[in-house]
């Protein structure tokens, strides 16, 4: 068994056997699917009565097919989350400490921190669209399942980018201040990837920062494939995985600098 | 050659110098405590023998190989049991020694010999698939040197082994702790004169960064004039020396 192997299997042990983590990555994300689409359902049934002509308040964005692409980003913020959480718990005790004074290197370090919680975004995209697709029957609203499949695969630059950065903050915070600023960088990633909004009816300096940030072309880029969309999501799929390029490599020179700050 | 071996070593943080000139030279299967009050330099000198800080100056050798130089080869050649008892707390007894073989990049055999050995030699058996968080204190100390053993070192830095023990599991470690005598050096850091006097071969006395005295018991008593180590080390870390 490699290095990376033993402590990648160390790290996805330490996160399944967290309820937690079932609690935030697979349940959250899936009653957001449920309530959202209840909430659409709320706003269907009260727009249906208006006159002929009459502009419909209906925000689409709620409707499953929207939907599923929103959700599977939300739920992946939280995969930043609990590995931000191991990452800084390791460095809190001397568990680090005592795998520093094995023959482990900071790539063993990285990839197995990295590497499990890649294998839970994939398990968490494909429960999470599964799902969409149980309510897009139900609800019979059209729903290509080729599509979904697709998505999910214009959605692994994401999972890389979450993980990335919850390497960094726990490498950089201590475990009792990196689950807050993981909370901003969650209701951020939600509200400014026009999650629960439609970004794009807005404007000024708010549709700005939205562009500028990575999370609505990750929510685009899934959205627009899900709707079998392929000449527009290229753009997004480009700024999205270009954000993942660079916070993977900030966050490896973050963990490098830390251990080597921690071994002077 | 030496087990563990130092000389003139200096760690210095920005305006403190923790650990300063120090000379040791520690024998192979020898059991070697390190004695001092809070902020003597113990574990920083432990942290530079097992390649976890670098030295300001001077060097430090285990079994011959440069911890600084030789860094790579001396990670193989020791283990660490370090003060807070550092385990993977969701994983079971048996899975964090399977973990740190695979560190070791050990095959599936040696994995589970070698498992099976610590087990039995901590006496481990009745919680090995228990995980660690459900551990008490004692057992979860025993797990952790188990686990600074499984890279079979030739030399084993013990932090503290026994701090925050009570009693019993106090001496349920010492007991394995003789077990491991002449098979292995040990160096252990202690506030214990008791658990000094027990195990070690022979003991050194660090004050402000500096190994102040060294020795047997006895030849620490006969340096001070005092009976037993608690009023020896005491007059020694007062500054008085006869």
């Amino acid at each position: 068994m490699s290095k990376t192997t033993a402590f990648s299997q160390r790290n996805l042990k330490e996160l399944i056997r967290d309820p937690l983590s079932y609690l935030f990555c697979l349940g959250f994300p899936l009653v957001m699917l449920v309530v959202m689409t209840l909430v659409n359902n709320g706003i269907e049934s009260s727009t249906a009565d208006l006159p002929p002509g009459a502009v419909s308040a209906a925000p689409t964005i709620f409707q499953i097919d929207k939907l599923a692409g929103g959700i599977a980003v939300f739920g992946l913020t939280f995969l930043m989350l609990f590995t931000c959480l191991t990452v800084a718990k390791d460095r809190s005790g001397a568990f680090l400490m005592r795998l520093y004074a094995t023959p482990m290197r900071s790539a063993n370090f990285i990839a197995g921190y990295m590497l499990p919680t890649f294998v839970l975004g994939i398990i968490q995209i494909v429960i999470t669209l599964a799902a969409s697709l149980i309510i897009a029957l139900i609800k019979d609203v059209e729903l290509n399942v080729g599509g979904l499949v697709l998505s999910a695969a214009v959605l692994m630059p994401t999972v890389v980018m979450f993980i990335a950065l919850g390497v960094l903050f726990g490498t950089m915070f201590s475990d009792k201040s990196a689950p807050g600023l993981c909370s901003i960088v969650i209701s951020l990633a939600s509200f400014l990837g026009g999650i629960w909004f439609d970004a794009d009816s807005t404007g000024g300096f708010l549709k700005k920062l939205c562009d500028v940030l990575p999370f609505i072309h990750s929510v685009k880029a899934a959205r627009l494939t899900c709707a079998l969309d392929f000449e527009n999501v290229l753009p997004h799929l480009l700024i999205s995985t270009a954000y993942a390029a660079l916070l993977t490599v900030i966050s490896i020179i973050a963990f490098k600098s830390r251990m080597k700050a921690d071994l002077q | 050659m030496y087990a563990v071996q130092t000389k003139g070593l200096v760690k210095k943080y920005k305006t403190k110098t923790a650990v300063s000139g120090l000379d040791l030279a520690i024998n192979e299967g020898e059991i070697y405590a390190l004695l001092g009050v809070n902020g003597a330099g113990k574990t920083t000198t432990i942290r530079m023998l097992t390649c976890l800080s670098k030295p300001t100056d001077g060097e430090c050798f285990v079994c011959g190989k440069n911890c600084v130089s030789q860094m790579s080869e001396v990670k193989k050649l020791t283990g660490i049991s370090p003060q807070d008892t550092a385990v993977a707390e969701n994983l079971t007894v048996t899975e964090n020694l399977q973990f740190i073989c695979g560190i070791y990049e050990f095959s599936a055999e040696k994995t589970a010999e070698s498992v099976e050995r610590l087990i039995k030699l901590f006496s481990l058996e009745e919680y090995k698939n228990s995980r660690a968080k459900t551990l008490s204190g004692g057992w979860k100390r025993k797990l952790s040197i188990a686990m600074a053993m499984i890279g079979e070192p030739r030399v084993l830095f013990l932090d503290e082994p026994t701090l925050g023990l009570d009693v019993l599991a106090r001496r349920e470690l010492w007991n394995i702790i003789e077990k491991l005598k002449s098979k292995i050096t040990i160096i252990l850091t202690t506030h214990y004169m008791e658990e000094a006097e027990k195990l070690s071969d022979r003991i050194g006395i660090m004050i402000n960064g500096e190994l102040k005295a060294e020795g047997t018991l006895s030849e620490l008593e006969a340096q001070t004039g005092e009976q037993g180590l608690e009023n020896a080390f005491v007059k020694i870390a007062e500054g008085g020396k006869e």
